[in-house]
């Protein structure tokens, strides 16, 4: 597998926007072009070269060493190939991304995989809010994909999300799945208060919710068949990142009536 | 030619190209996947009266159905897509629907699609939901028993085939029945085929046309024993009865691998059950695409 290397200098003074070193992108581009990238977000202007020191031919494969809360835009728009960060990342990671594999091996920061619309971004640490949420400026939320995050998630993770899944390993933070119009968010340890909040369809599953709002309607338990239907899918496209496979039935609560009432939170404990 | 003391004609079965889809059905238990299966495959024998061809091709064990139950996959049959989506739509939408925890999910992966789930989830009144994963979309509908989910659409294919046969003949009504349950046997086994009529087995041939206005077919006289000597007459003297086995499947190698497999059971176990001999229907080859010689499909 061939691919460019990025080992991060030093700390960087100010936001990065990495949108630009995904491989598709690095593949266009003369070898010479490459450091001269700009990455800099004030009137300084730094270049790729500034920061990082690199390595490698361009592929199918971006590897980013060292990481900081200050590198954004990483993997901006990726639909192939795979991007690695060896460290934590800043906003916007996986940003509108169609397709490939994006790992970031930290914590990422808000407004992961936003307009994420294929593909499958993975974080071993935690995230920020907003995780495949809403920017200002978008229609929607994430509309395909997969994230898995092995830590917790912020608040409003989900926001406005209309298609895809979302994983988290931890817990989800307050009003996770706001506004939320289609689509599955998993969380393993549970999720905060307020969860669900106007969410009009989707499906939000976890073994507690801290507070209950009171526009979801509790409709019992039940076994459904769409659960092992996702299970088998995350399994299969996923491997060893794929939640444990629920067993038994899910207690339902319908919502938010506050809306249109198509959504649901499926509590597995 | 004989083959174990049983005449093999010089002729072949000329078989003609469909449109196929199929459904895999899950449900609860192997009993009810199979029910509900069944019930859909009800009135399905023949394209022309019954509007489509529809047979179970196989049981599924649980790993390789969608949502980890066992399951059955059926195949449906017809002139064109267009004709086949009213007949998948009116079949799940009283027979699967209907039977107890069944889902129902495309069977047949093919880029061209029709509707599967696109009717009968107006069953759900606005409360149907439906979740996408990956390329699939599943409709989840509020039912008695909890969730009846389907599939949105089911893969469709344009060079299937329809047709296959072979005619069982001898002096045995008893051991042809016996003979040809073994034969349809033998082809559950063959994958993408199905034997549409009652037990995979039918009586009552036909030829094209009859003296009666308005009737497409009639009854296949030169194979019928009671009129034989008043007709010209396709069999001998010590021929008692025919029992013919028509195939169809999505596509022409399956036709004729699941045709091999019947034949090689009636010429090794037919002779002690009393056929006498194996023929072929067809039209002089004129009508069908597809033409299967029985002497190249023996074993």
């Amino acid at each position: 597998m061939s691919g460019l290397t990025f080992r991060l200098r030093a700390p960087p003074d100010e936001r990065l926007d990495l949108s630009q070193l995904t491989p598709g992108r690095l593949a266009a581009l003369p070898a010479a072009e490459i450091p001269r990238l700009v990455v800099g977000t004030s009137k300084s202007k730094l270049t790729v070269g500034d920061v990082f020191a690199h390595k490698g031919q361009a592929g199918d494969r971006v590897t980013i060493v060292g990481g900081s809360s200050r590198l954004d835009f990483i993997g901006d728009e990726l639909d192939q190939g795979t991007v690695v960060v060896d460290g934590e990342v800043g906003i916007c990671a996986g940003r509108s991304m169609r397709g490939g594999r994006l790992e970031i091996r930290g914590d990422a920061g808000a407004w992961l995989a936003s307009g994420l619309a294929g593909g499958v971004v993975f974080v071993k640490g935690s995230a920020a809010g907003y995780v495949g949420g809403q920017r200002a400026g978008d229609k929607f939320g994430m509309t395909g994909g997969t994230v898995v995050i092995e830590g917790d998630a912020g608040d409003r993770t989900g926001e406005r999300m209309r298609r895809g899944t979302i994983i988290v390993r931890g817990r989800c933070g307050a009003c996770a799945g706001s506004r939320m119009l289609g689509g599955t968010i998993w969380a393993e340890r549970g999720f905060g208060p307020a969860t669900g909040v106007l969410m009009r369809r989707g499906t939000l599953i976890g073994p507690a919710v801290e507070t209950m709002l009171p526009t979801f309607a509790d409709t019992g338990r039940h076994d459904l068949v769409i659960l092992r239907i996702l299970s088998r899918y995350l399994a299969a496209t996923l491997g060893p990142l794929a939640p444990r496979a629920l067993s038994g039935g899910v207690r339902k609560f319908a919502g938010d009536l506050a809306t249109i009432g198509k959504g649901e939170i499926l509590i597995t404990a | 030619m004989k083959v174990n003391g049983i005449a093999i004609d010089d002729t072949f079965a000329e078989a003609f190209g469909m449109s196929a889809t199929g459904v895999v059905i899950t449900a609860d238990s192997a009993r009810w996947a199979r029910q509900a299966a069944v019930t859909m495959s009800g009135f399905g024998t023949s394209v022309i009266g019954c509007g489509a061809e529809v047979g179970i091709d196989r049981e599924l064990k649980p790993e390789e159905t969608p949502d980890g139950r066992p399951g059955v996959r059926v195949l449906l049959f017809g002139f064109s897509p267009d004709a086949l989506a009213p007949q998948l739509k009116n079949r799940v939408g009283q027979c699967v629907l209907t039977s107890p925890g069944s889902a129902c999910y495309s069977g047949v992966d093919a880029k061209k699609r029709i509707g599967l789930g696109q009717g009968p989830r107006f069953f759900g009144d606005g409360f149907q939901t439906a979740k996408r994963l990956g390329k699939s979309r599943y409709w989840r509908v509020p039912v008695m028993d909890g969730e009846f989910v389907v599939e949105e659409t089911s893969g469709v294919v344009t060079d299937a085939v329809g047709g296959g046969n072979v005619l069982i003949l001898g002096n045995d009504r008893a051991g042809l029945l016996a003979t040809a349950e073994a034969g349809v046997a033998a082809i559950a086994a063959v994958p993408d085929t199905i034997t549409p009529f009652p037990g995979g087995i039918v009586r009552s041939g036909s030829k094209v046309g009859s003296k009666y206005k308005g009737m497409v077919a009639s009854t296949n006289d030169a194979f019928c024993p009671t009129l034989r000597g008043r007709v010209k007459s396709e069999l001998g003297p010590d021929t008692v009865a025919v029992l013919e086995i028509v195939i169809d499947g999505l596509s022409s190698e399956a036709v004729a691998a699941a045709m091999k497999a019947a034949l090689k059971t009636i010429v090794e176990t037919g002779a002690a059950k009393g056929v006498t001999r194996v023929s072929a229907g067809n039209y002089g080859g004129k009508l069908g695409q597809h033409h299967y010689h029985l002497r190249k499909l023996l074993p």
